[in-house]
């Protein structure tokens, strides 16, 4: 059902493609202890990165230190070419021009583990909110893209309902469209799906899929090995803060040369 | 009964004066609330202890006490400091001593109530590029009232009942005309009695808009 070919030849195009985001040797550590031990990272447009590793290994903290909700330590973010400027502030890294950042942040929208959709906005409200008050689109037309992203993720029909009134897949779904809304350059996802009940992961799943088959540029923090295998045509296995594998997903799946990532397959193949 | 209605105007004019004095104390208060609960909650020391210290101290003396302060003690400091004789208005001491009170309560509530909205909403909030502010205003700000409104309810009814106090420095309020009215007809009982009622009716239909409000609050809560 699902159009392989589709992302095969998305694929092929990749190395041609301009480069979306380009990360160098971030570092990141909470006193003594380093979560990340420097982690590069270059996606062009339309990759679709997977990241593994198991809980501990530094894969969410890598995520969040893209768009600075966590400080990096250390190290380099560009997205489309643009750095973003950072300064030295009583020893610590701090953004350069806070305006700069929530300009980038607007592209490289997030969807979180446990959704963290607006609980006193109607679902439409959340998915035009940042049209309105951070591109600054008109309200018209924030609600007719955020109306047509909501039918792109089936959810139109909940429009006026509140997220506390949707169940967990339908509320990571409204948060995809609210990240669609955008026109991000890249979409983060921070195991979009650990937080539904097993019932509820493949509708988020078939929306991701779809996704990565239309040529979004993602990267997704997450535990499902079907995605990485089938949707991400680039994988990177996550050890103690450092890239312990990294390659095209059914290879290094296939022929994983780390002893680590060997145990990690063989522990959730079960 | 003749009395009750040939005083009744004068009656009408003191409540006029509660209501004013309540409700004006409650804007101040409110505005006053939110940002010492903002500077409790700042990540800068000199900000939050400050905040604590004199919330901490005005909840701790007596609210009469805070009046005769800001009343007598206030034109005291006027007249040394400034070396002219400036007399406080009852209404404006009253205002001042009743919202620093107000203040100082609602800062715990509103403290409270930002605390009760999950992080994550603020975090998706900076995460789509909102400001500080804009998180603030659109995301933090609507949503601590459903958790605020009940107790600030509280604080409203203890308010509208403390400026009873403000009559004893002059305002002529509600409480102040009706002793008029009861030392001069020497019907104590029916005038003291009439103040109780009004001062019960403000409450009730406080009470029922304040449920109005809590519903209305309570938006997209999910009903269990």
């Amino acid at each position: 059902m699902h159009a392989g070919g589709q992302v095969a030849a998305v694929n092929g195009s990749r190395s041609a493609a301009p480069v979306a985001l380009e990360i160098r040797d971030i570092r990141k550590s909470y006193g003594a202890h380093e979560v990340l031990k420097g982690i590069s990272l270059t996606a062009h447009e339309h990759d679709v990165v997977a990241i593994l590793g198991s809980s501990g290994s530094g894969k969410s903290t890598f995520l969040r230190c893209i768009n600075l909700l966590e400080m990096p330590n250390g190290g380099e973010v560009r997205v489309k070419g643009e750095l973003i400027r950072m300064t030295m502030r009583r020893g610590e890294p701090v953004p350069a021009d806070m305006k700069q950042v929530d300009r980038i942040r607007a592209k490289l929208a997030m969807v979180f583990q446990q959704f963290n959709l607006w609980q006193h906005m109607t679902v439409l409200e959340n998915v035009t909110a940042a049209q309105i008050h951070v591109l600054g689109r008109p309200k018209a037309e924030a609600a007719a893209k955020g109306e047509a992203m909501l039918a792109k993720v089936g959810v139109a029909d909940k429009r006026s309902h509140y997220p506390g009134q949707l169940s967990g897949g339908q509320q990571q779904r409204v948060a995809i469209a609210r990240a669609l809304a955008m026109d991000p350059e890249v979409m983060l996802f921070d195991e979009p799906t650990s937080a539904l009940d097993p019932e509820l992961v493949n509708e988020v799943l078939k929306v991701m899929r779809d996704l990565a088959a239309e040529g979004r540029t993602m990267l997704v923090v997450t535990h499902e090995m079907g995605f990485a295998r089938e949707a991400a045509n680039r994988l990177m296995f996550f050890h103690k803060g450092l890239v312990e594998e990294e390659g095209a997903p059914r290879e290094v799946m296939a022929n994983p040369k780390s002893e680590r990532f060997r145990q990690f397959l063989s522990g959730s193949l079960k | 009964m003749q009395n009750l209605i040939d005083y009744f105007p004068l009656l009408m004019q003191g409540l006029k004066i509660t209501l004013l004095l309540a409700v004006s104390t409650v804007a101040v208060g409110l505005v006053l609330g939110l940002a010492l609960a903002m500077a409790k909650m700042s990540r800068h020391g000199w900000l939050s202890r400050p905040a604590f210290a004199v919330t901490n101290f005005l909840r701790g003396i007596p609210e009469f006490l805070v009046l005769l302060v800001i009343y007598y003690g206030g034109s005291q400091v006027l007249n040394d400091v400034l070396g002219i004789s400036v007399d406080v208005s009852p209404f404006l001491a009253g205002l001042v001593a009743l919202s620093l009170v107000f203040g100082s309560y609602a800062s715990e509530t509103f403290r409270g109530a930002f605390q009760s909205v999950p992080k994550g909403q603020v975090e998706a909030g900076r995460a789509y590029g909102f400001t500080a502010w804009q998180c603030f205003r659109l995301i933090q700000l609507p949503q601590i009232w459903k958790v605020a409104i009940p107790g600030l309810g509280n604080l409203w009814q203890g308010t509208v009942k403390d400026t009873a106090l403000v009559s004893v420095i002059g305002l002529d309020d509600l409480m102040r005309k009706s002793n008029q009215a009861a030392q001069s007809t020497r019907e104590p009982f029916n005038f003291y009695l009439f103040a109780a009622l009004i001062f019960l009716a403000i409450t009730l239909v406080s009470m029922v808009i304040l449920a109005r409000l809590e519903k209305r609050a309570s938006r997209g809560v999910r009903r269990s």
